[in-house]
């Protein structure tokens, strides 16, 4: 419902900048853009200012301003997709496996782009009527979307992401087109069909599809490539089959029904979450125990309490 | 990673009848006064000048040359008229650097004096008792807000990293990317060449329950580090060269990573190895390959080379993996509703309650709330700027540009305030239609309850949204208690998502950063709509999220990255943690010895313990117990 203040979240371009000579192409959209409100400026000052009773000056400066606001998005949008169709007719953009290096021409191209399209995104995000302005940025840098979606309060790439209808994206959720692992920038086109639910903090990954009537979990990961299966509930790191989704039938207000026992739903759930215990056998639990056991008596003579360690010990801190 | 900045100074009376009466439970004392005179002193110093510079330019050469030009083609045609307008964005440009500049310089200036009186060092500092160690975190943590969000929310997000290097509170090295995130401003050790992607949180200092500890501890990030997005690393933790993070990779304080190399995954973080790397990221062994040997590809002509032959390659074989499975039409199946059993129909997983959307048909009702707000603003501005064009008093030039900050400063609180009033007003009369209700609703078009609960969160939107990008953020609370949040000034909402209605909070709840708290959840087709209800002293963690219907008790702990179920209660005095959240363990942070740490390898999953000094001043060292005096005793 509302963004936390440090951050800007919503449809944003990621801020890697490979060549620092990228900002002058930054700066000069910003300069050009501003020019035509200037312009707007003027008329209006020829129009209404009296030095002697700049009545209706001040009086319609509010609504000018407004105006003002909404034509230089416009105006950013304009000389933005020219640049990008400039630069994406030197290097067309394409999906792969590229590697995070200056030499990379996929890696360079990708850093431009983003950079070019940062300025009317900033803007039509800082926009204080939610969402209007975002989506015709959307549509215009190449996202399908439509306007019965919102993606307001997620954070959505501005590239290769085709959207159905009426898909809600959760606060803090983040779809991705593109990746950076180590020494590798995945770039995927990620798909999502009509009624989709993506809860909070969700992560789609690139190249994900999700089918429609999906419904993606909270704090739920896709993998890259991943595809979702039309009417199904997917929880868990990364994202599993959870049950079906029966949440789009009519007529079930009085038979939704809610959790009693917790316990028993985090064994369920447990089986969907990796959890680092699965992982090694017995002996090799009792072979570290061992292990740590004598190093912390030669460290420190304490005694070891076997309870202390259990797997989620701590984590509530972070 | 939850942080606070602004609670009242009240000394709890201690629980007598349970605990041991040993334990001190006070709250730290926080200094409003001091915080409020370096925002100010931050915020005047830095729109002073730039704003110097932009209005002599405007009243000076632009006004004169562009604005009293009388013909459009003019402008053009006459030299100096052409300057002026093509310098004006220069101008502003210009001056928005300058602001951000002077923005870092001050808050080096102060950061440096704060750091003479109480030098920041790493350790445990106990939040129950009051101490010079504490207090100087809390403002210094203060201090660097309002930096940070101007900066990594401006124009020129890639000079934050400028910023940070410059005051001191992290230390950044060449090439490093910092994404947005909520978190990251102080105490972080990040190397070269590193990617540190979207809402990862570096938490360098973690709060453990309202009377518990604070660990500061910096983290030390070593080159080439990459994490993906949503990563979460608890303080003291050491991450060396080349480890990577796939997203939500988490891990909790004093975690070793070793890197070489490796990929890390899930909550908690594991190693995952070449098999479950493929399979994750669905890259060819030959990408692995790449990845390993970076150096040998930093070559423009062999990756030319390269790629060339892979688009031959990639045409006839398809690299990328078509969909697999082909899926199948819901709607041929026709399922009947009723042989679904309660399993079915249970709602055990959390999703959001973001309908962001705004219809263009609200544009009506906005746009007459932004010119009457802004109407009283342009008045005052007009009364404030009157003789500035036409009177000749040089003096009251010096002053019109000696008061600009301030007058920018309260001019965007009162069109705030306009706009909230207005919204206020509107948000009444819809209520007196119709009720707010909690209840199931299906989310469509047609239901009243559905219609009036999009009316109602959008009337909202606009002045949340106000605030929470004005120049003092913090004051959201008094929004959200005007919009219908039951909550006062002692609790605090650390940048988290909240909804604005049904939220019910107690005294001195701390909700951590990025968290998000709903009272409203859209599942599939229906728009469930619950109470929210925080006992006093609750804490819930960074990036954890509440679903409708959850009740905390008293001085319980949610942890971070957990998530509770529609209608859960969570019983007090508890650590909870978990997807849906279970009890950890008795919430004892108050009573709980603080100079043991435990450090834990990730790789090889051991975990030891080892002590560390207290951080708190010399005269209060007898109120906390430590190694030495056990030994003692």
């Amino acid at each position: 419902m509302s963004v936390p203040n440090t951050m800007r979240v919503g449809p944003f371009t990621p801020t890697v900048l490979v060549k620092k000579r990228y900002l002058i192409f930054y700066i000069f959209l910003i300069w050009i853009s501003i020019i035509p409100i200037l312009l707007g400026f003027w008329v209006y000052w020829r129009i209404s200012w009296n030095y002697a009773r700049p009545v209706h000056f001040y009086t319609f400066l509010p609504l000018v301003a407004f105006l003002m606001y909404i034509t230089l998005v416009f105006s950013s949008i304009f000389f933005a997709k020219t640049l990008l169709l400039i630069v994406n007719a030197i290097h067309k953009p394409r999906e792969g496996v590229f590697l995070r290096i200056s030499e990379d021409i996929d890696y360079r191209y990708w850093s431009l782009r983003n950079t070019i399209k940062r300025w009317p995104i900033w803007l039509a995000h800082r926009f204080p009527f939610p969402g209007f302005l975002d989506n015709i940025c959307f549509k215009m840098f190449g996202v399908k979307t439509k306007i019965s979606n919102s993606l307001f309060e997620g954070w959505v790439d501005t590239e290769f992401i085709d959207f159905g209808k009426d898909v809600v994206v959760g606060q803090g959720a983040i779809i991705q087109s593109a990746v950076i692992v180590g020494n590798m920038l995945i770039i995927r086109k990620t798909v999502i069909e009509d009624y989709v639910r993506i809860g909070s903090h969700a992560i789609v990954m690139p190249g994900t599809h999700i089918g429609h009537n999906c419904i993606l979990a909270a704090n739920s990961v896709t993998t890259v490539g991943q595809v979702l299966e039309n009417g199904f509930i997917y929880v868990g790191i990364p994202a599993k089959k959870f049950k079906k989704n029966y949440f789009f039938e009519d007529g079930l207000e009085e038979k939704i029904s809610t959790v009693e026992d917790v316990e028993k739903l985090r064994e369920r759930y447990e089986k969907v979450y990796v959890k680092r215990k699965d992982e090694l056998t017995r002996k090799d639990r009792r072979e570290i125990k061992k292990e740590k056991k004598e190093e912390e008596k030669k460290r420190f003579d304490i005694e070891v309490d076997d309870d202390k360690y259990d797997d989620f010990d701590e984590m509530s801190n972070i | 990673m939850v942080e606070m900045n602004n609670e009242d100074s009240e000394i709890e009376p201690s629980d007598s009848d349970e605990s041991n009466n040993e334990i001190i439970k006070e709250e730290i004392s926080i200094q409003f006064h001091l915080y409020i005179i370096i925002f100010f002193i931050i915020y005047y110093i830095s729109w002073v000048i730039p704003g110097f510079i932009f209005w002599l330019y405007f009243l000076f050469p632009f006004r004169i040359y562009f604005l009293e030009n009388l013909r459009f083609i003019s402008i053009f045609t006459d030299f100096q008229s052409l300057i002026t307008l093509l310098f004006m964005p220069l101008v502003i440009i210009m001056s928005y650097l300058l602001h951000l500049f002077l923005v870092g310089l001050i808050t080096k200036f102060i950061w440096g004096i704060t750091e003479r009186i109480s030098p920041s060092k790493s350790g445990i500092i106990p939040r129950n008792i009051r101490s010079r160690a504490a207090n100087y975190y809390h403002l210094r943590g203060f201090m660097v807000k309002y930096g940070k969000n101007t900066f990594i929310k401006g124009i020129f997000p890639w000079l934050s990293n400028w910023f940070f290097n410059f005051v001191g509170s992290n230390k950044i090295g060449k090439n490093t990317t910092l994404e947005e995130a909520v978190g990251m401003d102080k105490f972080i050790d990040i190397g070269e060449n590193c990617y540190i992607g979207v809402n990862t949180n570096l938490a360098s200092h973690l709060i453990q329950g309202i009377f518990g500890n604070i660990s500061y501890f910096e983290i030390k990030v070593g080159n080439n580090v990459t994490t993906a997005a949503f990563c979460n690393v608890g303080p003291g933790s050491e991450v060396f060269d080349d480890t990577y993070l796939l997203p939500l990779a988490s891990t909790p304080k004093h975690s070793v990573l070793k890197g070489k190399k490796s990929v890390y995954f899930g909550i908690p973080m594991r190693r995952i190895f070449r098999k479950k790397i493929m399979e994750y990221l669905s890259v060819r062994p030959e990408d692995l390959e790449r990845n390993a040997n970076i150096e040998g590809y930093k070559d423009k002509k062999l990756l030319k080379e390269l790629k060339k032959k892979e688009s031959i390659v990639t045409e006839k074989t398809d690299i990328i993996p078509k969909k697999t499975t082909t899926i199948g039409d819901l709607q041929e199946e026709k399922i009947s509703t009723d042989p679904l059993t309660k399993d079915d129909l249970m709602i055990d997983f959390t999703t959001s309650s973001a309908i962001g959307r705004v219809n263009i048909k609200f544009l009506i009702v906005y746009l007459p709330i932004f010119w009457i707000s802004g109407l009283i603003v342009t008045i005052l501005w007009y009364w404030y700027s009157e003789d500035l064009v036409s009177g000749n008093s040089f003096l009251f030039k010096l002053q019109f540009f000696l008061f600009f900050p301030i007058v920018l400063f309260g001019l965007s609180y009162i069109f705030a305030i306009g706009c909230i009033f207005f919204s206020k007003l509107l948000l009444l009369l819809v209520n007196l239609i119709h009720k707010p209700i909690t209840g199931i609703f299906k989310a469509e078009i047609g239901n009243t309850d559905y219609e009036f609960w999009m009316l109602r969160t959008e009337i909202k939107k606009i002045g949340l949204w106000l605030m929470r990008s004005s120049p003092f953020p913090w004051t959201d609370v008094i929004i959200f208690k005007l919009f219908g949040v039951n909550m006062d000034t002692s609790s605090h909402l650390s940048d988290t998502w909240c909804d604005a209605e049904f939220i019910k909070f107690g005294r001195k709840n701390l909700i951590g950063q990025g968290a998000t708290i709903m009272s409203s959840m859209v599942v599939g087709k229906y728009l469930l709509i619950q109470d929210v209800i925080f006992d006093d002293y609750v804490m819930v963690g960074g990036h954890a999220i509440i679903a409708p219907g959850t009740i905390i008790g008293k001085e319980s702990v949610i942890g971070a990255i957990s998530s509770t179920t529609y209608n859960q209660v969570l019983d007090p005095g508890w650590v909870y943690f978990g997807f849906p959240a279970i009890k950890l363990k008795e919430n004892k942070y108050a009573e709980e010895r603080r100079d043991i740490i435990v450090k834990r390898q990730v790789d090889e999953a051991k975990k030891y313990t080892t002590t560390h000094e207290v951080n708190i001043d010399k005269d209060k060292r007898d109120l906390i117990k430590t190694e030495k005096e056990m030994k003692e005793s």
